[in-house]
Order: C-alpha cells, then sequence, then structure tokens
C-alpha cells in the first residue's frame, strides 16, 4: 500500500519539529532515523556493497507512487537519477507549501546510513528532481575514489 | 528519500523520538498541530465545505484507493459518522513487520483526529482500539449527544476484537483499564499499582529460587511467569503479577486458565503479557482470562528495550526482570530463578516440570538475555540482589 498523502505528513513533521525545537533537533531527527530505525538496511548495504545499495533504491522507488528514478553503477559507487522525485510531486500538485529544507531529510538520513555501511552519500539538485551518490570510504574515511584526497568525515 | 510505502514505520519510530527527546506533551502536540492541522489541511477544506457528509464520501473512497477493510457508516439523521475497521492498514504494517519503536502507536489516531474535528466543529464521542487492528469510533456535532449507532458491522461483533488489549476513549478523553482497580488509563500506572511494596520478588524457573533467603519474602510482592503459574508451583503467597509467555500455546493458557479461575478473587495476580507485534494475537477472553495488561509500554517509556524486529527477544524471566526494574520503586528487588539453561547443578528446573530438553529457543539468545539484564543492573543498581547463575550471573551489579 503507498499513500501519497503520507507525504503531507512529512513535510508537516519537518515544520513542527524545525519551528518548536529548532534546526539541530530535526537533524538529529533525521539522523537518528537513517541510524536506527533504518539499521537493518544500512547492514544490508554495508554487507552488499555498491550493488546491494542500488538493489535497495531500485526496490524502494518502485513501491513509490510517480517516482521516476535511474540507479546507476558508476565503478564502485550507486548513483541515483531522481528525475521525478514522487514527495515533491505530490506536494507541489496538491498546491502544499512545502518546508525549504524538505530535501535536506535526504541528506541526513542517506548520510546516517552510509555511514554505517561505509559509504559516503551527496546529492546535488533538489526541489523535484536530483542526483544522490553513494561512495565507499576507505577505513580511514576517505573516498575510495580519490587518491590521497580530501577526508570525508563519516557521521557519529 | 523517505517514502510512503514505508511511512507507517518510520511515524512508530517517530512518535518515539519525539516522546524520549521532549516528553509526552511533545507527541501530543505532534498529532494535534502537525498532523491534525498542517497535514490534514485537504480534509479540514472538505470538513469546513461539506460537513460530515463530505467526510463520510472522503474517508469511504479512500478505503476503496487504500482497499482498507472497513466500514463507515453515516446516520443523517443523528448526524453521526462512525468507523469499524476490520484490519488497520497502519497498526497492519507495524504487525506485518514486528515494528514496536513506540509505547502506544494507536494513540496517534485520538491525537490528530479530535484536533481535525475540533476545527470543524465536530468531536469523538466515542472510540475503542485493540493494538491488534480492530478499532471503531463514532464522531459528531460538537454539543450533541447522540446515541451510539447498533450496526451489523459492530467491530465488537467480530472475533478479532477478542484479541490484544482495549483502550476506550469518551469525547477524546482516555478512560480508565476496565476491570482494574484505581481508575487509571495508564498501563504503567496500573503496572505500578500491583507492584507498590517495598520489596519486590522476581522468579524465573531455574534452580537458582532455591537460594532465595527467606527474609526476602517478607511482605513482599511476587512476579512469576506463566509457566510457573500453569504448572501449580507454590510460592509463600500467591503471585501478584504473572507475565504470560511469549510464544504462548492453548496448553499453557489452559493451564493459566484453570488456576486463575479455581483462586479466589483476592488471590488472582494481574495478568500481564508483551503483546509482540510478531506473536499471533491471542484470544484472552475465549480462554476465560481477562485481556492481560501489556508491559512493554512500560519498558519502552523506562528506556530498557528497544524492539528488534525479526530479532530474538528476552526469555520470560528476564521480561519480567526488564517489567520490574521499570515500574518498581521497591527498595530491594530480589531476582532469582534466572540461569539461562546452565545452572551449575545441571538442573534446568527448580521444580523439575517443563521440557526434558529445555534449551534456547530460537526466539531467544543468550546475548539478549544478558544485554536486558545489564541494562536491570544498571537501572536498579544497588536495590538489586540477582541470585541467577550461569552465564546470566557475570552481567547484573548483584548483591547475593
Amino acid at each position: 500500500m503507498s499513500a501519497p498523502d503520507f507525504y503531507f505528513v512529512n513535510n508537516a513533521v519537518f515544520r513542527h519539529i524545525h519551528d518548536k525545537y529548532g534546526r539541530d533537533a530535526l537533524i538529529r531527527y533525521w539522523t537518528g532515523l537513517g541510524r536506527d530505525y533504518y539499521a537493518k538496511r544500512a547492514a544490508l548495504w554495508k554487507d552488499q556493497g555498491a550493488a546491494g545499495i542500488a538493489t535497495d533504491w531500485k526496490a524502494y522507488f518502485l513501491e513509490e507512487p510517480q517516482a521516476v528514478v535511474d540507479v546507476t553503477m558508476e565503478g564502485a559507487a550507486a548513483i541515483l537519477h531522481v528525475k521525478v522525485c514522487p514527495a515533491i510531486k505530490h506536494l507541489r500538485d496538491s498546491g502544499r507549501e512545502i518546508v525549504p529544507y524538505f530535501c535536506e531529510h535526504c541528506d541526513h538520513v542517506c548520510s546516517a546510513m552510509a555511514g554505517v555501511a561505509g559509504f559516503s552519500f551527496a546529492r546535488s539538485g533538489g526541489m523535484g528532481s536530483c542526483e544522490q551518490r553513494f561512495e565507499p570510504l576507505t577505513v580511514e574515511g576517505r573516498l575510495l575514489s580519490e587518491k590521497g584526497g580530501t577526508s570525508h568525515a563519516r557521521l557519529p | 528519500m523517505l517514502g510512503c510505502h514505508d511511512f507507517c514505520g518510520y511515524y512508530d519510530w517517530t512518535f518515539h523520538f519525539i516522546r524520549r527527546e521532549f516528553g509526552e506533551a511533545a507527541v501530543q502536540s505532534l498529532w494535534a498541530d502537525a498532523i491534525g492541522q498542517d497535514s490534514q489541511r485537504h480534509y479540514i477544506e472538505l470538513g469546513l465545505r461539506e460537513g460530515l457528509k463530505g467526510l463520510f464520501e472522503a474517508w469511504r473512497q479512500t478505503g476503496e484507493d487504500e482497499q482498507c477493510d472497513w466500514t463507515f457508516t453515516l446516520d443523517a439523521k443523528s448526524n453521526v459518522l462512525r468507523w469499524d475497521m476490520r484490519k488497520c492498514p497502519s497498526k497492519g504494517f507495524l504487525l506485518a513487520h514486528d515494528l514496536n519503536a513506540d509505547e502506544d502507536y494507536c494513540d496517534h489516531c485520538m491525537g490528530w483526529e479530535s484536533s481535525m474535528l475540533g476545527s470543524l466543529g465536530l468531536r469523538m464521542i466515542r472510540h475503542e482500539h485493540n493494538h491488534s487492528g480492530q478499532c471503531w469510533g463514532e464522531m459528531t456535532l460538537a454539543g450533541t449527544e447522540p446515541a451510539e449507532l447498533t450496526l451489523e458491522a459492530d467491530i465488537r461483533k467480530d472475533p478479532r476484537w477478542q484479541t490484544g488489549f482495549v483502550e476506550r476513549f469518551d469525547r477524546h478523553i482516555k478512560l480508565p483499564v476496565l476491570g482494574q482497580p484505581g481508575g487509571q488509563s495508564d498501563w504503567v500506572a496500573v503496572l505500578a499499582g500491583a507492584m507498590a511494596g517495598e520489596r519486590l520478588v522476581i522468579l524465573g524457573r531455574g534452580p537458582s529460587v532455591r537460594d532465595l533467603p527467606s527474609a526476602a519474602q517478607s511482605g513482599s510482592r511476587l512476579l512469576v511467569t506463566g509457566s510457573a503459574y500453569a504448572s501449580g508451583e507454590q510460592w509463600w503467597k500467591s503471585p501478584d503479577v504473572v507475565l504470560v509467555n511469549s510464544p504462548v500455546d492453548d496448553t499453557l493458557l489452559a493451564g493459566i486458565s484453570a488456576r486463575y479461575s479455581q483462586a479466589g478473587s483476592e488471590h488472582r495476580p494481574l495478568l500481564a503479557y508483551a503483546y509482540l507485534p510478531s506473536q499471533p494475537p491471542v484470544a484472552f477472553p475465549n480462554y476465560g482470562l481477562p485481556r492481560p495488561v501489556p508491559i512493554l509500554p512500560a519498558l519502552i517509556r523506562a528506556n530498557l528495550y528497544v524492539h528488534d524486529p525479526r530479532g530474538p527477544f528476552p526469555t520470560t524471566g528476564v521480561f519480567l526482570a526488564l517489567l520490574g526494574a521499570a515500574v518498581s520503586n521497591a527498595r530491594e528487588v530480589h531476582i532469582a530463578g534466572i540461569d539461562g539453561y546452565a545452572h551449575p547443578s545441571g538442573v534446568t528446573y527448580a521444580h523439575g516440570v517443563g521440557p526434558a530438553d529445555a534449551t534456547w529457543q530460537p526466539e531467544h539468545s543468550p546475548e539478549v538475555d544478558q544485554s536486558a539484564l545489564a541494562r536491570v543492573g544498571a537501572h536498579l543498581g544497588s536495590r538489586l540482589c540477582f541470585l541467577g547463575s550461569g552465564p546470566m550471573r557475570d552481567r547484573p551489579e548483584s548483591q547475593p
């Protein structure tokens, strides 16, 4: 069962936590969701690597109404090409005022999950379409794709 | 991203996060303001335009779209809009995926609906839910007192209504728990009332129950397992709380029922049960038993238990220890008979009654029990006297 009106609830919950308890609380909420609620998904990512991440997201978006998302592999990275974000589309189509930080939930939820799995997460774009990259980290917390490059700290 | 197909799972987790971080009033505010007002704006606009009839049509359509197993009834004459839910898709998602993060997921419906209805000049006048996916409610115009509808679709006529534990609401207010003294509407308070005293004794079934000093018995409250109660074990007093085992089967329920029904009312214990979402629903009234009091709300509220979906869960004795730690204010808490099937004597059960090949079942694990007992030890500190043995003895801060 998929009920897109649940996106209204997410938008409202983000606004409520942000306005009532502040931005730090909202980030703590998103990070906790990724690290704790999605712990078992993140553990699978850790076991199965980038291919597992790609498979997991393909299956996830198939359940989301009106989502148009391509999932590809680029070397050791899994890339989500979100052409139509189902949440933003439904909120817009329904005339809802979208909180300006809505897309940041992906950054914090996915970074927390990726951190558990030994990956980094980066998003470019947003508010309807974006690209999301999951890249493996070395044990020192650097991107595998970088040779002596910048350190990417893992989330706590 | 946070999708909609697995929404109910993280919705439950969200309630727990808000409750843990900001308290009970904060979760009520989340339900009333964020859910009942902001997110439900479409229903508020519809209700303002078309009243109860508009809500009736919308929810009936939602039911068809989402294949909800429910009946909506509008009695236009008395202005009563009623639902009878046979299989709640929201709670059903949690049950199907073995999820139980918050202490009471079902309460959120009253939390947001009362707020939304208030904006429409309406109110919920009656509601009950059984935490197993069945519920009903009636809403009407504020300030009116129409009689309850009599319907063939009344969910209380459905055999599934006999499962779970029931909460009742009258005009948005949660009513006292049925059949319990003290007029408490909070399950944790009901358990605390049954366990109130200077000394608490928690007994598993292992041989170390024999090590319990007689001084511990004086003026104590006694908690035992359902299997010990059913097998006819005798103690120095009638138990105050009996925790029905998980898993439970017909034989065990029949045994508990036989002893419970034979006991005089003053010797009947408070029955408790974990209602783990992974376990099949049990219709306790069909065995002549009252619906047991749930223990997970107390354990979750005390931060002593995090439900592990599809993972092993504590044995019944360890659940009792967690319950005692979560609820009791006793000066001394004595725990004995939790030996992890590894008592030095080689004996498994103190009273020799139990399966001959008793060992760790797949739904349990020594690690889960040890970890839980460590939390019990940390929580109770110097109040704890732990008399268990084997691998269990190493973990709690015991003071025999």
